[in-house]
């Protein structure tokens, strides 16, 4: 539950707050960046492939499952039992890199294959965040 | 119109959700400890795993057909729970969450906008499977007894696609015939065998037994359900979300305990999360059972029980974990290797209804334990123990097979390659 503090105050203060009157809740970065919360997960970038949409390693990637994937957009899949991050193009069924030495992977029918949900956010973490894995060199 | 919801195998499929390398295998969770098989997957139940089945009986067999094998992960499985009912609740006037991985909906103002339940049913798995990655049932019915025979069907029974609508008497019929009178719900393993005697075999059978004679026979709550059964509503809305009634706490030990200072830690550990849920859902004990054994699976099986009775309904975590203590010498045997022990409040009052006794003091002392659950909701359950409890460590769960707490914890987060 969120509270919006109020101090008591006793009688013998001299000057109410002048800006009580304007308390409102603190800004939340879950609620700026997450739009369906039962729908969204944060996993943790590994690798270099998508360094061409901003996408480094060790970056927190936010995902919502519930959007409706447009083709070319950024997408975690299950690629043969492994979460993948990569453009989907949807006419060619291809997974394709934003990195140049990483040839496009054409989907065929005996890959394991489903979308998970599309990259909506990216997050940068430029100092080590303590209380998160780090990601392996 | 009702519904029931709720997901195939729930621990086995959350075991997958963020594990893509699992979703093709077949999946086994176990219980606490590892004891016993908890949830089969669709793929293992193809392979005749027993579910309850003890683990270490069937080791091998799972081994050779290469099952994978998870621990409860709790965290996760409370996590995704969560989300599951968020996106279902969408789709009604009221839910009801039942347990970890089913609710009942209730629809009102709904019912005039949808035409077509089967398909409404449809969308509400697509859209749990699309937002959840969760497999559910959907079972619609008039009443909340029917809801939830439909749900077995949509899940259980040919012809059913994952949605199940009683909205008619064939339906009705075809349905009940094929299911077990030990399936419908209400109905108990003991109430089962002695219906079983009287030639009552299908929920079709009870359901065309005379109401009123069957209520002479077992209980007003057997009438209810026939009438049920029969698509007359008896279950109020309330019914469903009724306090429980009995409150158990317990669990088998990680490594076998013969010390009478460690299941008297581990009893009184149990006392205390019992003692805590009373005061959350607000009711009071009037009794409270103790019991402790040894392995089923061994030689020489001991099983000592006892039943105490408070001379007032209590919710004080110090005076029932001095009745533990207290009982423990009538429970404990040397030489016994303990397997499993736990406690459990029955007769249940609610704080509403009670009665003060004019000769017996309040001893309840509602301010010392509300000051109690305060500091442990905010620092941590455990912040704050009783002192018998302090080597809890020696009874902590055994998960030798847990995955990661993919959404509660910073560090267990997937990975996703790039």
């Amino acid at each position: 539950m969120k509270v919006i503090p109020i101090y008591i105050e006793a009688g013998i203060s001299g000057f109410e707050s002048p800006a009580a009157e304007y308390k409102e809740l603190r800004l939340s970065l879950d609620e700026l960046l997450i739009e369906n919360p039962s729908a969204t997960f944060v996993g943790l970038a590994s690798g270099e492939s998508m360094t061409g949409v901003g996408i480094f390693d060790g970056d927190l990637l936010i995902v919502d499952r519930s959007i409706t994937v447009r083709n070319n957009a950024v997408i975690v899949a299950n690629y043969n039992g492994c979460f993948v991050c990569k453009h989907l193009n949807k006419p060619h069924a291809q997974l394709i890199s934003a990195a140049n030495n990483y040839p496009p992977v054409t989907i065929t029918a005996s890959d394991d294959f489903q979308i998970e949900g599309v990259v909506t956010r990216v997050i940068r973490v430029f100092e080590p965040i303590r209380g998160l894995a780090q990601c392996m060199p | 119109m009702y519904a029931l919801v709720d997901a195939t195998s729930f621990y086995a499929s959350a075991e997958k959700v963020f594990d893509p390398s699992i979703r093709q295998k077949p999946v086994v969770v176990l219980t606490n400890n590892d004891g016993c098989i908890c949830a089969v997957c669709p793929i293992a139940k193809r392979l005749n795993i027993p579910k309850f089945g003890p683990y270490f009986k069937i080791k091998h067999y799972l081994a050779q057909h290469g099952v994978v094998i998870r621990s409860s992960n709790y965290e996760l499985y409370a996590d995704l729970s969560e989300r599951m009912m968020t996106v279902i609740a969408r789709f009604c006037d009221n839910q009801q969450i039942y347990s970890i991985d089913e609710c009942f909906l209730q629809f009102k103002a709904f019912n005039s906008m949808i035409d077509d339940w089967h398909q409404y049913g449809q969308q509400i798995r697509k859209a749990v499977w699309r937002e959840t990655c969760l497999p559910v049932g959907v079972g619609f019915a008039s009443t909340v007894t029917l809801a939830k025979a439909a749900n077995h069907a949509s899940k259980k029974l040919s012809g059913f696609d994952g949605v199940a609508v009683i909205d008619n008497e064939q339906v009705r019929q075809n349905i009940l015939k094929r299911m077990k009178v030990s399936e419908v719900w209400g109905v108990g393993s003991r109430l089962s065998k002695k219906m079983q005697v009287m030639g009552i075999i299908t929920a079709l059978d009870l359901a065309n037994q005379d109401a009123k004679h069957m209520r002479r026979q077992f209980s007003v709550l057997v009438e209810r359900t026939i009438n049920e059964l029969n698509g007359v509503s008896c279950m109020s809305w309330d019914d469903v979300k009724e306090p429980k009634q009995e409150i158990f706490s317990t669990r088998s030990f990680g490594h076998k305990v013969t010390d009478y200072n460690a299941l008297k830690s581990a009893l009184v550990s149990h006392v205390n999360i019992v003692a805590r849920k009373l005061r959350q859902q607000n009711s009071q004990a009037k009794k409270l059972y103790v019991f402790a054994h040894s392995s089923q699976h061994q030689a020489n099986y001991y099983k000592q029980s006892t039943m105490v009775q408070f001379p007032q309904a209590t919710s004080n975590s110090l005076i029932m974990a001095n009745a533990v203590v207290n009982a423990l010498p009538n429970i404990y045997r040397e030489g016994v290797l303990f397997y499993k022990c736990g406690v459990g409040a029955i007769e249940l009052e609610s704080n509403q209804f009670r009665q003060s006794d004019l000769f017996i003091p309040d001893s309840n002392n509602e301010k010392l334990m509300a000051c109690f659950d305060a500091i442990n909701n905010r620092y941590g359950q455990g912040t704050l123990q009783i002192a018998t409890e302090s080597s809890v460590e020696q009874w902590q769960m055994k998960r030798e097979f847990l995955s990661p707490r993919y959404t509660t914890n910073w560090r267990e987060i997937p990975r996703i390659y790039c």
